[in-house]
């Protein structure tokens, strides 16, 4: 299967993102960021819908720029006392979502964007898998630079506060992270499972990991293997890649809960 | 108490926006009010009804949607169609939210263009063995306004029954109808003439669009991008196209203007056969010489695309 370049231009970038999402996934589990994740990825049809309003035929910059702003807002308003947290994020969730579906299905064909609902990974082509690799060593950077600062931050945030780490820029940076490496990846993994990608492999790794360095290992390993597994066998059975990736990574995390519990009991 | 006066306000305002799409100006009884499904068959009616008095046209879909695959009817539409009398679709499974339509308007008169046009060229098929018997039944291509003869049946079906359900234009459609097809039919022989000296007939297309367009002109499809349009091919089915380029000594991968490009880029990058674009005539501008336009742009792509 690999004689042909397509599906090396698909594993190149399964290469690049699923570790990424590996990394990322770790403080978003760890942080319980799950369901804002969610939100940000749902926001992407906004985004989307944007670029089609401004007539964009690629609508990467007009979602990366929604989803920044979209990112920090949820960070700003999720300090808001009035109602709970997930509340306040759900209420934006759906507003973003119903907001893009509205404008998209204006004219009663919103199949044209159902691409994005379910990524399109074989589509890929050198230059856009260079775009993910310019991201991919922008997280790298950023986390060498403030993994212990994130860290603490996840632990105790008053404890972080009184070391003088400024929590709301740190938190600030992370989330325009998360929005960056969600918008520019979407098209090739679709709205509706970014987030599993980003969520199943770190929680499989919390199940079996010891410490915070086997932690993040597994992750990324977990992530990699998901990914590449899944497009073989999504291209030996001729299924869609993207959900194959998540159902592969979802097995992984079941298996790794029963070894959890075997290692409990 | 300043609450329950801003939530009746809202719900004033409300009704009077609601209100103001809603309640259109009644129509005087000798007007006839007709609506086409989508942009072929609009540019089809506007040619045979032009200059008529007292008739109004107006067309469902906007010249923007394209194929109506998975077309989902808006309150918009459902209003359209109720303040309509006559409702000129093009058939043969094209409009898949038809039967809707016509079950909530039974007093609906609905002109079906492709009337006896699809089962005459499928039983012409059957009769000189091209198709496998019945492989048509589950599922027929609906797309036959891209060929220029059978959209020229099309547009004299329309016109046969226009003239039957608004005989005081009578006069004025018949020639309208003449007219129109006059050009249509210098428009065939221009592409025929054109398309006989290439030398390249082995193409693939994005969908079935151009399957009686092939057909009419003696192109070769040897495969279709999206079996499905607006699913993206699976890695294998990918990888079947790509083979069956490779072996089968294609020229041209033709998208179309309505779908995304992403699949075809792919298979052209595999394997160095160029991509062009080829217009099933279904968005535009609401011209009177759309099809014509299109076509002839079309002509111009196929000879730059298989000429020498």
């Amino acid at each position: 299967m690999f004689r042909y370049e397509f599906i090396k231009n698909a594993l190149y970038a399964i290469l690049i993102i699923t570790p990424l999402f590996g990394i990322i996934g770790t403080v978003i589990v760890n942080n319980k960021m799950a369901f804002f994740s969610d939100a940000l990825g749902h926001s992407a049809l906004t985004g989307i819908a944007i670029g089609a309003l401004l007539g964009v035929t690629n609508p990467t910059i007009s979602m990366v720029c929604f989803g920044i702003i979209f990112a920090l807002l949820l960070n700003k308003i999720k300090d808001i006392k009035v109602t709970s947290r997930d509340t306040i994020i759900s209420v934006f969730s759906s507003t973003a979502l119903a907001l893009g579906l509205v404008i998209l299905s204006k004219n009663g064909n919103f199949s044209k964007f159902s691409n994005y609902l379910i990524g399109d990974i074989l589509s890929i082509v050198p230059s856009e898998i260079i775009a993910l690799l310019v991201i991919a060593i922008f997280v790298i950077v950023f986390w060498f630079l403030f993994f212990n600062k994130m860290f603490a931050i996840s632990l105790n945030s008053s404890l972080a506060k009184s070391k003088n780490i400024s929590v709301k820029l740190v938190e600030n940076l992370f989330v325009v992270l998360v929005a960056l490496i969600v918008m520019m990846s979407i098209r090739w993994v679709g709205i509706l499972i970014i987030n599993s990608l980003l969520i199943l492999p770190a929680a499989a790794s919390r199940n079996i990991a010891r410490n915070i360095k086997e932690y993040h290992f597994y992750s990324i390993l977990i992530a990699l293997f998901s990914g590449i597994v899944g497009l073989i066998v999504s291209y030996m059975q001729g299924i869609a890649t993207g959900p194959t990736i998540v159902l592969i990574a979802s097995l992984i995390f079941f298996v790794t809960y029963f070894i959890r519990k075997k290692i409990g009991d | 108490m300043k609450r329950v006066w801003i939530i009746c306000v809202m719900a004033v305002l409300t009704l009077l926006l609601g209100g103001c799409t809603i309640n259109q100006p009644a129509e005087a009884d000798d007007h006839l009010n007709i609506v086409t499904s989508f942009y072929p068959i609009y540019i089809a009616t506007s040619n045979i009804i032009d200059g008529a008095e007292n008739v109004s046209l107006q067309c469902l879909a906007s010249p923007d949607v394209g194929c109506l695959h998975d077309y989902q009817l808006t309150v918009k539409d459902m209003i359209t169609l109720e303040t309509a009398d006559i409702f000129v679709i093009n058939g043969g499974g094209a409009e898949s939210f038809l039967d809707k339509a016509v079950s909530a308007y039974p007093d609906l008169i609905v002109i079906n263009a492709s009337d006896e046009i699809l089962e005459e060229f499928i039983h012409r098929e059957e009769e000189e063995g091209l198709l496998e018997e019945h492989s048509h039944e589950d599922e027929e291509n609906s797309h036959i306004w891209v060929s220029v003869s059978l959209y020229i049946e099309e547009v004299k079906n329309i016109s046969k029954k226009l003239i039957e359900y608004n005989p005081e234009n009578a006069d004025l459609y018949a020639s309208n109808t003449e007219a129109y097809i006059s050009r249509l039919e210098s428009l065939g022989n221009e592409m025929h003439q054109g398309l006989t000296s290439i030398s390249k007939r082995n193409i693939v297309t994005f969908h079935e669009a151009f399957d009686y367009f092939a057909e009419e002109y003696d192109l070769n499809i040897v495969a279709v991008v999206e079996r499905e349009p607006g699913t993206s091919p699976s890695a294998s089915e990918l990888a079947e196209i790509i083979d069956l380029v490779r072996a089968n000594d294609v020229s041209a991968i033709f998208t179309e203007p309505q779908y995304s490009k992403s699949a075809a880029i792919t298979i052209a990058n595999e394997t160095g056969v160029p991509v062009y674009e080829l217009d099933p005539v279904v968005t535009g501008a609401f011209e009177k010489d759309a099809y014509e336009k299109a076509m002839r742009n079309n002509l111009d792509v196929l000879l730059e695309a298989l000429g020498e």
